[in-house]
This record gives C-alpha cells, structure tokens and sequence, in this order.
C-alpha cells in the first residue's frame, strides 16, 4: 500500500472521528463546529484518496465538497440565529 | 522512489499530522470559542500542507490545478466560518448585541 490511502486511513481515524464525535455532543454550536470540522477534515481525505488511487476524476468531489460544506455550515448559522 | 515523491509525501504528512493535533485539541477542549482556535491550524495549515504535497507529487498537470483550488477554497472559507460562528456564540452569550452591522 502507497503512502497517500494510508495518510487518508491516518486523517480519517486521528482527525475526521473527534470531528463527528465534537458534532454528537454538545449546544447546536459546538455540533455546527463539529460539523464545520468534519467538512474541513473531509476534504483533504477525498484528495488523498483520489491520488492515492489514481482516479484524478474525483478531485471534482472534494472541491464540490468544500463549496458545499462552506454553504451548508451558513445556512445552518443562519437557522440557529433565526431560532433565538 | 523519486525525491518529488517523497518531498510531497513529507510535506503532506506534516499536513496530516497538523489535522490530526487540531482535531483532538478540538475534542478535548471544553470552552466553544477554545474549540474554534483550533480550527484554523486545519483550514489555513494543515490542509494547504496536505494540497501542496499532493501537488508536488503530481506534477504540473490539470489536476494539479484543481487540488490547488479545492484546498484555496477551504483555506479562504475556513476563517470566514470560524469568525461567523464566533460572532454567533457571542451573540448567545450577550457579549455583543444581536443585531448584525450592515
């Protein structure tokens, strides 16, 4: 196994699992952090996976992602500001 | 082996290591707006890092490009979401009024 599935194996475990455990506890904004967080961690996981398997076609899913991610974390923002 | 090999790899394994310290400091702090420092070594660091890396080992191609704008991407959006959410928290906590400036 090349180096680039393990990194991604590594960012998974040791970065991406606190993000969705941050996202299971905690007020609506300390999950949205989690949330933010795990979008963020995410990202850089498809990356490496698509070098590491040498299917460039799905960069395009991590740069979807990172949009969308950005878009998402606002909406939801705006919902929990809309709430009080 | 080539060096370009393996300088990416260096370079996105510190990237990976950044993520991986940010996310657990993360976890294991108690306050939110603690938490939210902890964000941007990972958006402004860590995946930059990681993208380079990667860029590095692919060489200049297409998909070289587009890593570098999908990790551009996180890099620009990721201080806008952490000042969005610390505005909201301190808005919660009374620290600043309600009402957005405009």
């Amino acid at each position: 196994m090349s180096f680039w599935p393990i990194a991604s194996l590594v960012l998974m475990v040791g970065a991406l699992a606190p993000a969705v455990g941050l996202g299971l506890r905690g007020g609506p904004l300390d999950r949205l952090v989690g949330l933010q967080l795990s979008g963020v961690v995410l990202v850089p996981v498809l990356l490496l996976l698509a070098h590491g398997y040498a299917q460039s076609a799905y960069v395009m899913v991590a740069l979807v992602l990172a949009v969308l991610s950005f878009a998402g974390v606002l909406v939801f923002l705006r919902l929990l500001e809309t709430r009080r | 082996m080539t060096a370009q090999t393996v300088t990416g790899a260096a370079v996105a394994g510190v990237g990976v290591l950044v993520c991986v310290v940010a996310s657990i400091g993360a976890l294991v702090a108690r306050d939110l707006l603690d938490r939210l420092h902890f964000l941007a070594p990972v958006t402004s660091l860590g995946v930059p890092l990681i993208g380079l890396g990667l860029a590095v080992d692919t060489g200049w191609h297409l998909t070289t490009m587009e890593i570098l704008l999908t990790v551009g991407v996180v890099a620009v959006t990721g201080p806008v979401l952490a000042a969005a959410t610390g505005r909201a928290a301190a808005e919660q906590r009374g620290l600043i009024p309600a009402e957005s400036p405009e």
